[in-house]
């Protein structure tokens, strides 16, 4: 029972962070329309950039993480201006090619730092063990989740209460009518790219002490993809809920079915979800079928 | 008229060959052409999806990796390629069927990421059914047997596989000029409206799966006996957006897309190798320049050239 609830709370954790990206996938996804395949690899490099400022520049862990996350946000504006631009209102595969060749030249790039392409490195935040009671917990785990609420409670007031948040959502229901009433919708794009890769950087830096910085931990967007699909890819709510539920049902089928089924887990569901509410859970529950 | 465009299309490669030949040798540029042939040919099969019947195929590979296997096994129990090259396209036009099926329910992206799922879990079975497919650690396959004699030169290989692509371009360009081939262009240009017009989607979309899956399938199943060991993680996410790569650098929506984009995705390595060689400075050295001029020429091309370099754009 002990152990079960452990695993839960692992889950639980590595669900956030599934949650975050599979966030971080939605929002860009709700302003642009164009699916990103880099997120993975933005997480990498914010990683890695948080990682480089403190152990190779020796800034403080604080100061490198947000700098890391600044740095990383710019990044995906840049993309935005420079490429990502040209490809709204074209098919979705254009956007799947272009962002997957934006994540190539991110991932090459870190690849090209010698010390960054053959190690595995942790940050050292948050590795120790709490006691809860009868529990024994990583910190980092509840570190991400706690970071997680956080974020969620920043963005929900974001998205409510300022300008800038209900033009973008003004933006996601209706392009046209939104740039009527004089949302630049271009400085929103770009925004939006900022937004997502931020957020994807942030991830990045909250699974550092659950697993180790390496050159592949951007394969966990992987794993964020189905939780943003399966929360309807429109609904940043059911994007966070849905990468929970993905990595809680991970952790529990690790318990509980052979070893190596737990990897597909998420994609089985993500099957089942696709096939039985083909809009997602939200619109689901508004009325399955089309 | 049409005819005549076709064949001039096909007028550079062997001159391309010829060059190659001289420049670098038999050996090698007949190695290389046999490689950038079976590309082709499994790039063909993304042409035929993506560019033809406008879906999004995300897992490819994994059409192309059920080939290798089907292969891979048939020969090792003792199979005549005569039946196993067939059996193996078979096996991989079924995963298409199964990988199309989706597509009744869902549309555009969502059908897109059900086809990166499936992949997926194809790609874990085949770790994890270790009984049959030796799992992660692979296996080694014997050259490929024709009536007795292995085709292990690299000339043999570059004879089997051009055969192979000259075939499928020819059964793909009578295949698009038919009552099937206007079927997937309507569909990829307008679902409803070709609806409307007595075309049906879902069968026009398991068809262009069928077809995309037996051309990746037979493909892989050269590709096993080419390299002589197979994983499951060649044929991962990766050598899936390799082919989607291919097939937008040549040009989805034209046959000749495919030789194309397997000639620049086949080249870049060798290219990167001879720049090794060529510039002493620590740049041409780190590990990531592959990966960043792969990412360079597939973001120029899609911001540039968006019909590919056999588009018209």
């Amino acid at each position: 029972m002990l152990a079960a609830a452990q695993v839960l709370i692992s889950g639980v954790a590595l669900g956030c962070v599934y949650g975050l990206v599979a966030l971080s996938f939605v929002l860009i996804y709700k302003a642009t329309e164009t699916v990103s395949f880099m997120q993975g690899e933005l997480l990498m490099t914010g990683a890695f950039g948080a990682l480089g400022l403190h152990l190779g520049a020796g800034w403080p862990l604080g100061a490198a993480a947000l700098a890391a996350v600044a740095g990383v946000a710019l990044l995906g504006a840049v993309f935005e201006r420079a490429a990502l631009r040209r490809a709204v209102g074209r098919p979705h595969l254009v956007a799947v090619l272009l962002t997957f060749g934006l994540g190539l030249m991110l991932r090459g790039a870190v690849a090209s730092v010698p010390a960054a392409a053959q190690e595995t490195y942790r940050l050292p935040v948050a590795i120790d063990v709490v006691q809860l009671g009868p529990l024994t917990l990583a910190a980092g785990q509840l570190l991400v989740i706690g970071a997680t609420v956080l974020i969620a409670v920043v963005l929900a007031l974001f998205f409510r209460t300022t300008r800038v948040g209900l033009a973008l959502r003004a933006l996601s229901e209706d392009a046209r009518i939104a740039a009527l009433m004089g949302v630049p919708v271009a400085r929103m794009h770009t925004l939006a790219w900022a937004l997502g890769a931020g957020l994807a950087a942030l991830a990045g830096l909250l699974l550092a002490p659950i697993t180790f910085i390496h050159l592949n931990m951007g394969l966990i967007a992987l794993k964020a993809f189905p939780a943003a699909v399966l929360g309807g890819l429109t609904s940043l709510p059911g994007a966070l809920a849905a990468g929970i539920f993905l990595g809680v049902a991970e952790a529990l089928a690790g318990l509980a079915l052979p070893e190596g089924v737990k990897d597909v887990v998420p994609y089985v569901l993500l099957m089942l979800g696709l096939l039985l509410f083909p809009r997602g859970f939200g619109a689901g529950a508004a009325g399955a079928g089309r | 008229m049409r005819r005549g465009g076709r064949w001039r299309a096909a007028l550079p490669w062997p001159a391309l060959l010829a060059g190659a030949v001289v420049v670098f040798g038999a050996e090698y540029a007949l190695s290389q052409a046999t490689l950038v042939a079976t590309y082709a040919l499994a790039g063909l099969g993304v042409v035929v999806v993506v560019g033809q019947g406008g879906q999004i195929a995300l897992g490819q590979a994994a059409l192309v990796g059920l080939g290798a296997y089907a292969e891979a096994l048939l020969v090792a129990a003792g199979m005549s390629p005569v039946v196993s090259l067939p059996a193996a396209a078979a096996t991989a036009a079924a995963g298409g069927a199964l990988a199309s099926l989706p597509a009744r329910r869902l549309g555009g992206l969502y059908f897109g990421m059900s086809t990166l799922a499936f992949a997926l879990i194809v790609e874990e079975a085949l770790v994890r059914w270790e009984s049959v497919t030796h799992g992660a650690a692979g296996f080694a396959v014997p050259a490929l047997r024709f009536a007795g004699r292995a085709v292990d030169t690299p000339a043999a290989q570059a004879a089997v596989s051009i055969a192979a692509l000259i075939g499928a371009m020819l059964l793909c360009a009578r295949l698009f000029d038919s009552r099937l081939g206007r079927a997937w262009r309507a569909v990829r240009e307008d679902e409803v409206a070709a609806d409307a017009c007595g075309i049906d989607p879902a069968r026009a979309k398991l068809l262009a799966f069928v077809v995309g899956g037996a051309l990746s399938g037979f493909a892989g199943a050269l590709y096993a006996h080419w390299i002589g060991f197979i994983s499951p993680e060649q044929f991962g996410l990766m050598f899936s957006f390799e082919l989607l790569m291919l097939a937008f650098i040549g040009g989805a929506q034209h046959l000749s897309g495919a030789a194309w984009g397997a000639l620049v995705i086949v080249a870049i390595p060798q290219a990167i190798a001879v720049l090794r060689d060529a510039l002493p400075g620590e740049v041409a050295r780190a590990a990531g320049l592959e990966t960043v001029l792969f990412g360079v020429v597939i973001v120029v091309v899609v911001l540039l050239r968006p019909g590919g370099i056999a588009g018209r754009s």
